[in-house]
Formats: C-alpha cells, sequence, structure tokens
C-alpha cells in the first residue's frame, strides 16, 4: 500500500485513458505526457498502460507501506526520499517505511511516478483506470487524490533495478496541422496566430490550455454547428484567446477551430505551465506523421535496451 | 428522390476525418438521419476507435492511419448508397414529473408564452424527439423536436446547481440533465429515468439517433 501524505496542486491516477465512448459525451482523460508515463512503467517492470500518479507543480509526500521499485519522469522536482536526492528517469527500490518528497517543479509542470506492481484499483470505467477530473469518474473515487488516500499496490520485482531511460525532449514550439475552419477565419488571423507568442493562462487545467497574448486577439463573430473535438483541437472562442485542449476536454464543441496540434507535440502541454510562453508553426500532414514515428522508434529502442539488460 | 449536397471531407490529422454535411440544403433532422446511417457503417466496419456524430458532421478517429487515403476517398461513395432503412435506434419513454418542486421554471416559461402551465405541459409531452448527438458532458442529448411555441430564452441568471434528471427548456431546445450541474436552461420537470450510469456496462442510455418521448407521470401547481 502507499499513502498519500500530501497531493501538492493536483495528484491523480491516470493510465491512457478510455477510447470508444466520445459518441457518448465521454472523453478520453489519461496522462497527458503519455511517453513520460510508459518509459517510468517500462523503468519499474510495469505493463504500458498501468496506471500512474500524475503529479501537477510538486510539493507532495507519499509513503510506502511496502518495499517497491519506483520511477519517476517528466520534470526534475528535486524528489527525494527520506532526505536522500533521486533522480527522474531512473529506477529506484524504496523500502518499507520510506518517504518519497517531490520539491518545486522550476522548469516544467509534471511528473509521472510509476510503481512496480499491481494496482487493486476500482472496476476499470470504459477499460480505463484514469480519472476524469471534470465529470468526476474512474481512479479511487472519481476525483484528484486527497492527503491520506491510500492505493494498495501489490509489489512485483520483475526487472533490474538502476536503470536509466531518457524521455524526448520537451519543446514550446508546438506544430500543428491546418483546421477544417481555415477558409472562414482570415488569413490575417492565421499569420498573427503563427507569428505570435501566446502564454499559458492560469485558468488553464487538464481541459484545455488556455493562451494569451499581450500583442494580439483573434477576435471573431462567427457561430458554427457543433462538431466533435479531441485532446489537440485548438478552439477560438469569439474572445479571440485560443484554447488547446487537453485529455480532459469535452468532446464536442461549436467554436471555431485554428488547427489541431500534432500528436507527437501534444505531450508537451505536460510541461507548459501558466506564464510559460509558446509557439506554433503549421505543418504538413507528411511532418506529422514523421514526428510521430520517431517518438514510435524511440520507444521500441528503449524496448530493445531494456530486454537487453534484464538479460545480462 | 431526395437529393443531398456533395459532403465536404477534411482530414483534421493523422488518423482523423471530418466530415461535414451542415451546409445541406435538407433540414437538420433529415440530413442527421443520414449522419447516423453513416456513423452505423464507419463503426461496423471495425476501421475506427472512435465515431462522433455531431451537428450535421461526423467525426471519424482511426486505428491505423495508413487506411486515412482508403476512408478519404470511399466517404463520398457510402454517404450517396447509405441507406435509412438499415438504421436501428430506440424509442425512450421518460416518465415526467411537471412544474412544482420539479419544474420551478414551469410557470415562467408558461407566462412568456402566454400559455397556462397545462398548455405547456401538453406541449412539451406530446413531441417526438430524436436524439441528435451527445456532447457537452457525459450522457448529454442533443435533442431535436421541441415545438415553436415553447422556444424559451435561457435564464440570464445561470443556476449553480441544476439537480440529475432536470428536464429542462434552453432556447430552441430541450434536455435533459444526466448529472446534477450548474445549468442556465428553464427546468420545467423531473424524471427519474436513468439517463447515465458510469458504472453499468453500457453507462448511457441514449446513443444518437434514438427517439425520446416524456410522458406525463403527475403536474405539480
Amino acid at each position: 500500500m502507499i499513502t498519500v501524505v500530501k497531493p501538492g496542486m493536483q495528484m491523480s491516477i491516470q493510465d491512457q485513458g478510455r477510447t470508444g465512448s466520445r459518441h457518448l459525451g465521454i472523453g478520453q482523460s489519461g496522462c497527458i505526457d503519455p511517453y513520460a508515463q510508459i518509459i517510468c512503467n517500462r523503468l519499474v517492470g510495469n505493463p504500458d498502460n498501468c496506471p500512474v500518479l500524475e503529479i501537477t507543480l510538486g510539493l507532495a509526500e507519499i509513503k510506502f507501506d511496502n518495499d517497491y521499485y519506483i520511477a519517476l519522469h517528466g520534470t526534475d522536482m528535486k524528489a527525494t526520499v527520506n532526505g536522500n536526492p533521486i533522480q527522474p528517469g531512473w529506477s529506484y527500490y524504496i523500502k518499507k517505511g520510506d518517504v518519497l518528497k517531490l520539491n518545486a517543479a522550476r522548469h516544467g509542470f509534471r511528473s509521472y511516478l510509476a510503481i512496480g506492481g499491481i494496482w487493486q484499483l476500482p472496476t476499470p470505467i470504459l477499460g480505463s483506470y484514469s480519472t476524469d477530473l471534470t465529470a468526476k469518474f474512474g481512479g479511487l473515487h472519481g476525483n484528484a487524490l486527497n492527503p491520506g488516500d491510500s492505493i494498495d499496490i501489490t509489489p512485483q520485482y520483475k526487472t533490474k533495478i538502476g536503470l536509466g531511460a531518457m524521455l524526448p525532449p520537451k519543446s514550446t514550439h508546438i506544430r500543428v496541422y491546418e483546421g477544417p475552419h481555415n477558409k472562414l477565419l482570415s488569413k490575417q488571423s492565421l499569420d498573427k496566430f503563427t507569428n505570435h507568442s501566446w502564454h499559458i493562462s492560469p485558468s488553464s487545467n487538464r481541459m484545455g490550455a488556455r493562451l494569451s497574448s499581450d500583442e494580439c486577439k483573434l477576435e471573431h463573430a462567427l457561430s458554427l454547428p457543433s462538431m466533435a473535438v479531441m485532446p489537440g483541437s485548438i478552439q477560438l472562442p469569439p474572445s479571440g484567446e485560443p484554447i488547446v485542449l487537453l485529455n480532459d476536454a469535452q468532446t464536442t464543441g461549436g467554436y471555431p477551430l485554428l488547427g489541431t496540434v500534432i500528436e507527437a507535440d501534444l505531450r508537451h502541454f505536460a510541461q507548459l505551465k501558466p506564464g510559460d510562453f509558446l509557439h506554433f508553426e503549421f505543418v504538413s500532414l507528411n511532418e506529422a506523421i514523421k514526428a510521430q514515428q520517431k517518438l514510435t522508434s524511440h520507444l521500441n529502442q528503449l524496448k530493445i535496451a531494456l530486454e537487453y539488460k534484464n538479460k545480462q | 428522390m431526395t437529393t443531398y449536397s456533395s459532403p465536404s471531407i477534411t482530414v483534421l490529422t493523422t488518423h482523423c476525418i471530418y466530415f461535414d454535411v451542415s451546409h445541406s440544403e435538407q433540414t437538420i433532422l433529415e440530413t442527421q438521419k443520414k449522419v447516423w446511417a453513416l456513423a452505423q457503417l464507419c463503426q461496423q466496419s471495425g476501421d475506427f476507435i472512435d465515431v462522433v456524430p455531431a451537428n450535421n458532421n461526423l467525426t471519424l478517429y482511426l486505428n491505423d492511419p495508413l487506411r486515412l487515403q482508403y476512408w478519404l476517398s470511399a466517404l463520398n461513395e457510402h454517404w450517396l448508397e447509405v441507406s435509412l432503412l438499415k438504421f436501428n435506434s430506440t424509442h425512450h419513454k421518460l416518465p415526467t414529473r411537471y412544474g412544482g418542486v420539479h419544474g420551478p421554471d414551469i410557470k415562467h416559461v408558461a407566462h412568456y408564452h402566454n400559455l397556462s402551465v397545462d398548455d405547456v405541459v401538453q406541449l412539451h409531452s406530446s413531441g417526438t424527439y430524436h436524439v441528435l448527438f451527445l456532447g457537452f458532458q457525459p450522457g448529454f442529448a442533443y435533442l431535436s423536436g421541441l415545438d415553436k411555441k415553447l422556444y424559451t430564452p435561457r435564464r440570464s441568471d445561470p443556476r449553480t446547481s441544476v439537480p440529475k434528471g432536470s428536464v429542462a427548456i434552453g432556447g430552441e431546445q430541450t434536455g435533459i440533465y444526466p448529472e446534477t450541474s450548474p445549468g442556465g436552461w428553464q427546468i420545467i420537470g423531473h424524471t427519474d429515468f436513468k439517463l447515465f450510469d458510469i458504472n453499468a456496462p453500457s453507462p448511457c442510455a441514449f446513443a444518437p439517433g434514438d427517439t425520446i418521448e416524456f410522458t406525463i407521470k403527475e403536474v405539480l401547481s
């Protein structure tokens, strides 16, 4: 068992989210950076889609009531175990009674904690353990974790420990594929969208990253029939401040779309915190496919390397 | 024979296609019936993770991005050939308590249209409504079929909490709140019909294309 002593700003149970029910209004949820989740799960010998804890900003504390293999990934929160520093991207052996402390993230926003073993959670909802923080279901009790919440995890020690694996580099340069409303929005608006930098506004959350800019706004008066939206859809409300939808977003919306963040770049939103600057570039479908292939081959190489190390 | 304008088909991303017929000359409901039939055909193909109809459009999420080109070229033909007759849907009867504590805004709706509360109940419960699509929150159905005589603007002061099961009117639409949530629609009644249960194997009672009827369980003053 593990116990949340301090959840920090937000700590929730996430896997890769749920699919197949978008037509019923049920969104995806899941880790905003699924690559961090997969890599730290592999480092502790878990299956790729095993749940992890998504920790936002840090200032969190977790107590372990058993011996476990653990790995953190995502941003560096200057973590310590019983006061001794541990590094993100490496696996560690934690003893019963140990306390993991996370300080505040300085250069990113989210960290992922994998714990080796079988997570004894309530029955998965529509095939996923992810917490949908907007609709309030999944995870332990449909909410972010509170102080005192315990998760029953049966430990397993199935891999070599003390191994490290890099995460593909983060970026504030976000690649976008053109949206279906480019002919309705003025060319000037689309140019402004890519020529200016934007910052993440404080009202952002797992539903969406709200953007603002001191230099420009893209106001419009378009009203469109509702269409499906997904993580990565860039909505443009009449206020002219775009919203990049993230994992807990609703499934339909009526605002025009500026475009869709390419799948390979969506993970960067895990590390963008309020106040951070980012900018956008329209790219071809071919570039989107290549970027995705690059991430897939990174994971494939890691798999081969870990299998090799475990045989040694 | 009914003619349909040709759809606009765009790529949203490597594994996602947007099929739009919202510019069609047919009514929203006539066009939507074909959208449901096309959605069903796509669902049955096994090529998609998700098939999401919305307001006279359809978004398709592919399992395998390599099937993108095939579907881009095949969709038009499927749209022309898809048959409305093969579409299966379910009819739901929702016993509803109108007025009183269950419908705090029904008097306002009646007053707004110079009708009696009974007229509002009769007009609302005599209609057959189609589930155009779901969205906004899990299990929330966008319904078509509200009698024009009941079109009522939303409340200027939205409620912070509308009880689960509330039957309400917002502008040109009527709807049911699947969960307790904030809301600005005029609440005219309440149904105990379970719209949404996240722990059930199929959590949502309605699917796009289903029809709904509100039956009068009680009218309170």
